[in-house]
């Protein structure tokens, strides 16, 4: 078969795969960059189609100074969140990369939270966080310690959602590191405990480079979901006290489905997508994808 | 004048030709009409479609129409109708316009003027009686050219409800009738008993407002057609610093997080005292059988303020989608959902408090079914259903815009409590959100 058919075979393969792929996603993509060019109000049906001013979005962004405080949020958020379910996740699948029927019970254990529809992980912390019927709060009082209700107090409420969100997704990052060291090749371990390595060295050396690539994907995935927290934020404070967990995400939904503004919230979504290709894209550029065993 | 009666002949004639084809129809459904017709109707959760659904088969005798009834949470409900109203489409026939959102759906033009089929004996007879709906009410589900979009199934009346009033009589005080007073309570109760005074849900552009006005504020300068935020005025912030002090001394913590159901569950569980709110959410406190305040509750008008009592009240009606297919359907089950005997039934069977139909409310039963502990709290109900009607006070909660400002005077009230800011800085920046924002759903604003 010559190269040119083969091409073409390979062409005829994969076209219906990317005209569903399109159809699913670019388009609502498309979309959603036309209406940000648009003012488009659902309770002003002639502003669907105008693009008389089409950066008019655009610029209500720059002198929003709630997008921007929603950014900073996120910017916090973000940080946190997926730094703790790195360490967290590292930490625990390096202890439980042990064979032992207790450790490989305690591994399902721990994937528990991840599997929990996201609005039920929400209600287990809002109980956590409700001072009237949380367990957490009952233990506290009954050492003497008045612990403030932690998601209306401004100090608090924004490291409530972190260590929630956090309980929640560890287990992602922990799944993915265990799958990797299980795949770490014995023999460089030997190689190197040959060589006089300690554990630390061990681990440094060998054990963080093999997995590089694997935190990396890990890493991404769980910054790209950070972006898109939504459940807990929605259940647990509303965005509040104030504006301290209101994430760019949720304002964008509040633009969009409380206030009927499609194009601003568009325009949002937006800056948003691209701003995570671009972190995204800065990042693999910054930490490679690690080393590759063939 | 001679054309004018011909073509009136001509359409007399003209309409009589088709009477003969109408007359079969109607009389070979045996008087059913629209058998086989069947209608989607919504609502957000609430008591009065629940009991009614149990009738929904002797409507279907009645008239042939088949009724799938959807109910969701309240924000779920509001969200997915907005969304489905924007469209125009045709999938629902009747559905709720919640009070929040009726100035947006009835302004934008997504529900159907009901005058027509009200002027219309064959569609509505005399004695369905449309004005025996409570003024107050009514008047949110009406544009300014006084046209009707939907009749009320359900009214908030803003009262002032102590789950432990004898705490307050222990005190040797009585039920606070302004807002000096209410502290003074508020002072003299607080933490007896381990009850907290006083408790409020998170909504404050509700629960606050009140207080606004009570002291001379107001949203906007002259809703609904002038909404040029008001809010920032020296009484406004003074006022909004004196709400975010009563909840930050007397409420119990992570009230700011608190929903209506959570508040109320408060008080019924003997945890805190007062809530100003509407009546809706103090009649378990008497009657839910797991109250343990239902002996010691008692009601009273909101207190005043300076500038008077502005209790806040509202009111969901019903209506029918611009778009719906099938209106004349949908305006038969309106009539009969809210005719004055299934009313008076579902109040009798199930005691169902939030009447609007006045020949209801003044009834015997109803009288019967509410007084609690003693007290007439229909009396109190209708008092305040009248005076929002009265004034109109009520109106700068239905504007089309008012979900957002909502939104900004939350989030001030939340900043003044938790101190992240002091009240004239949170409502500054609050009132300078609201005037973008109603900029952006181009709205014209006083300037300066």
């Amino acid at each position: 078969m010559s190269s040119s058919l083969q091409r073409r075979f390979f062409i005829f393969c994969v076209a219906p795969s990317l005209a569903v792929l399109a159809i699913i996603t670019l388009l609502p993509s498309l979309y959603l960059l036309v209406t940000s060019f648009t003012p488009l109000n659902l309770t002003r049906p002639e502003t669907a189609w105008d693009f008389s001013d089409p950066l008019i979005s655009y610029r209500q962004l720059l002198t929003d100074d709630r997008l921007g405080n929603s950014i900073w949020v996120q910017i916090k958020l973000s940080f946190w969140t997926v730094t703790l379910q790195l360490a967290i996740g590292v930490a625990l699948a390096l202890l439980l990369n042990i064979k032992s029927r207790l450790l490989e019970a305690l591994r399902t254990v721990y994937l528990i939270p991840m599997v929990l529809p996201p609005i039920v992980v929400a209600i287990i912390w809002k109980v956590i966080y409700t001072p009237d019927i949380s367990p957490m709060h009952g233990i506290f009082r009954s050492l003497g310690w008045n612990v403030p209700a932690l998601i209306t107090n401004p100090h608090w409420a924004l490291t409530s959602i972190i260590i929630a969100d956090t309980w929640e997704w560890f287990p992602f990052t922990m799944l993915m590191v265990l799958a990797a060291l299980q795949m770490l090749p014995q023999e460089l371990i030997d190689a190197a405990k040959v060589d006089g390595a300690s554990p630390w060295q061990l681990t440094r050396h060998v054990t963080l480079p093999f997995i590089q690539g694997v935190l990396l994907v890990a890493g991404l995935f769980r910054l790209i979901d950070s972006i898109k927290a939504f459940p807990l934020i929605y259940i647990l404070t509303d965005g509040g006290p104030g504006s301290l967990t209101e994430v760019t995400n949720y304002y964008s939904f509040l633009q969009a489905f409380n206030f009927s503004y499609l194009g601003f919230s568009s325009a949002i979504t937006v800056v948003l997508l691209a701003a995570t290709i671009v972190l995204s894209w800065v990042i693999i550029r910054a930490v490679g994808w690690g080393l590759r065993v063939d | 004048m001679s054309g004018f009666r011909r073509r009136t002949i001509l359409k007399g004639t003209l309409g009589a030709s088709f009477v003969p084809l109408a007359a079969p129809y109607v009389s070979a459904q045996g008087g059913k009409p629209y058998t086989g017709t069947t209608i989607n109707a919504s609502c957000f959760q609430t008591t009065y479609y629940e009991y009614l659904k149990a009738y929904f088969p002797e409507f279907q005798d009645k008239t042939g129409i088949k009724v799938n009834f959807t109910m969701q949470a309240f924000p779920v409900y509001n969200q997915r109708t907005d969304l489905e109203l924007s469209t125009k489409g045709s999938a629902i026939d009747a559905c709720n316009i919640t009070f929040i959102y009726s100035g947006r759906w009835i302004g934008a033009g997504w529900f159907t003027p009901l005058d027509t089929f009200l002027k219309d004996p064959k569609h509505t007879p005399g004695d369905w009686d449309p004005d025996d709906f409570v003024s107050g009410a009514q008047s949110q589900m009406k544009n300014a050219k006084g046209e009707t979009f939907a009749f009320t199934h359900e009214a908030g009346a803003m009262l002032n409800i102590a789950s432990r009033a004898d705490l307050i009589e222990k005190a040797g005080l009585k039920m606070p009738e302004t807002f000096d007073d209410l502290i003074k309570v508020c002072d003299a109760i607080d933490g007896k008993d381990g009850v907290k005074a006083f408790v409020a849900d998170k909504l404050h552009h509700w629960n606050w407002i009140p207080y606004l006005m009570g002291n001379g504020g107001n949203v906007f300068k002259d809703p609904p057609t002038n909404l040029t935020p008001t809010f920032a005025s020296p009484e406004g912030i003074a006022s909004a610093d004196w709400y975010a002090n009563l909840l930050m001394k007397y409420g119990p913590d992570g009230q700011l997080s608190y929903s209506d159901d959570q508040a109320m569950r408060a008080q019924m569980s003997g945890r805190a005292n007062m809530r100003t709110q509407a009546l809706t959410w103090g009649v378990p406190l008497v009657k839910d059988p797991e109250s343990k305040v239902s002996k010691t509750t008692r009601f009273a008008l909101m207190p005043a303020g300076p500038k008077g009592n502005f209790p806040g009240s509202n009111s969901h009606g019903l209506g029918i989608p611009a778009g719906s297919k099938k209106k004349e359907a949908a305006w038969e089950f309106i009539k009969w959902a809210l005719s004055k005997e299934m009313i008076s039934r579902i109040v009798e069977k199930h005691g169902y408090p939030a009447v609007c139909r006045t020949s209801v409310i003044k009834s015997p039963k109803f009288k019967e079914v509410m007084t609690l502990n003693g007290q007439d709290v229909a009396a109190l109900y209708l008092e305040v259903l009248q005076l929002g009607g009265k004034t109109g006070y009520m109106k700068y909660r239905t504007v089309p815009v008012y979900p957002q400002i909502g939104d900004k005077i939350n989030r001030a009230i939340d900043k003044i409590t938790t101190k992240q800011q002091a009240a004239p800085e949170a409502m500054k920046q609050a009132q300078a959100e609201a005037i973008q924002d109603l900029q952006k759903a181009g709205f014209k604003v006083d300037q300066g």
